[in-house]
């Protein structure tokens, strides 16, 4: 994710002039995602008066293309790329919101059986992009960050194991451009492949969180699909980012143990350091709307809210992404990571389609 | 891809992630929307 470059463009100012700084971007983030909204609202009733035949596209497509047409043509201006980098703040706050959604029960069901998919999903994906690694002859460390960027969580755990393993700069540029640029392809390629197998909201959702690496993109691949795909998107992927620290506290000790990074002290802060927040604030969400802490009117509301989240992140995956950009970075972790994407999408499905006879779903 | 190696610069967080911050607005707005002062969110 790039949860990482927002926190980086922080820098130790006067916080009233940094809240400043990211107004122009939030509002351009707001006004992506609500034209994305009024063209899902006003093009189906155009074409419909007009009898012509086009497809119903939902609002996150909407505000994809409207934020990708922004950012490949004209490029978003100085003056609100602080803003738009505040698309990963908007996603996690959804996320949280989204536990009103949830009751715990279906929470610790569906995340039971996620964690086992993940588990299997991660074991997979790191061993197959540690020998592409080494088939295509990647540095070491470029491996190692290409293979938890694909395993686990795309951009931040990338960058969390490049602190942990002390990785080149480059390395991690190469890695996430690979994951960044992937991810950005799957949000066309994979609701094609689903609607072509024809998966189930719940299939679908579920393979959705474990082949697409970025939040925002697993959480936009699934809601482009359906409401209900979104959510097992989201939940899915929250089960694999809720296990980033054991990834990067491995590849630590790895690393460590051939001399080439620090040795890891306190087990549990590193744990504790790389554990990612929200999905703490999901679970007691999730716990208060379970308790009958909220109405129902209020649980709709909180879940409304959570979709206006959601629509400042669709806008922000459009607008961040720069084909050109992406497409200076070198063609081998690119390929390497083709490669392996590809193989842990087909793999993943696979696991889906399996778990799908066995419970049913 | 500049702004992405501005990134990977190590940052020295002091307060509050982005995770925290996201998380605490979440529950503000859970919390005014439990005590009615948002009554109806429309969509």
């Amino acid at each position: 994710m790039a949860s990482s470059i927002a926190v980086a463009q922080v820098r130790p100012v006067n916080p009233a002039l940094q809240f400043l700084k990211i107004v122009p971007g939030v509002l351009l983030l707001a006004a992506v995602g609500y034209a994305g909204k009024l063209l899902e609202a006003n093009v189906g009733k155009y074409a419909k008066a007009h009898h012509w035949t086009f497809p119903n596209i939902e609002y996150v497509l909407w505000a994809i293309l409207l934020g990708l047409a922004i950012s490949n043509t004209v490029g978003v201006p100085e003056i609100f790329r602080a803003g738009v980098a505040t698309y990963e703040f908007w996603l996690k706050a959804g996320i949280v919101l989204l536990g009103a959604r949830f009751l715990l029960g279906d929470v610790l069901k569906l995340g039971g059986t996620s964690l086992a998919l993940v588990g299997i999903e991660i074991v997979g994906a790191i061993a197959f992009m540690t020998f592409l690694g080494r088939v295509f002859g990647l540095k070491p460390k470029l491996t190692s960050l290409l293979a938890v960027g694909s395993a686990v969580c795309g951009v931040s755990a990338i960058i969390a194991t490049q602190g942990a393993i002390e990785a080149d700069e480059e390395d991690s540029s190469f890695a996430i451009a690979a994951i960044l640029a992937l991810g950005a392809l799957s949000l066309f390629t994979f609701p094609l492949i689903g609607h072509a197998l024809h998966l189930n909201d719940h299939a679908y959702g579920v393979w959705s969180g474990l082949a697409v690496d970025n939040t925002a993109e697993a959480a936009a691949a699934g809601g482009l699909y359906s409401d209900a795909a979104g959510k097992l998107a989201v939940l899915t992927k929250t089960t694999r980012n809720a296990l980033i620290g054991f990834v990067v506290l491995a590849y630590a000790f790895y690393w460590a143990s051939r001399g080439q990074a620090q040795a890891v002290g306190n087990k549990a802060k590193f744990l504790w350091q790389k554990f990612p927040k929200f999905v703490l604030g999901f679970l007691i969400i999730s716990t208060l709307a379970t308790a009958a802490f909220f109405s129902k009117e209020q649980i709709g509301a909180l879940a409304n809210l959570s979709r206006w989240a959601f629509l400042l992140t669709f806008a922000g995956v459009g607008l961040r992404t720069n084909f050109k950009a992406l497409s200076k970075q070198g063609l081998k972790p690119f390929a390497v990571g083709a490669i392996g994407e590809v193989a842990i999408a087909g793999f993943t499905l696979g696991l889906v389609l399996a778990a799908q006879r066995i419970f049913g779903w | 891809m500049s702004e992405q190696r501005q990134a990977l610069a190590p940052v020295k967080q002091r307060g509050f992630s982005i995770d925290a911050w996201a998380v605490l607005l979440a529950f503000v707005l859970a919390a005014l929307v439990r005590a009615g002062v948002f009554k109806h969110i429309p969509w």
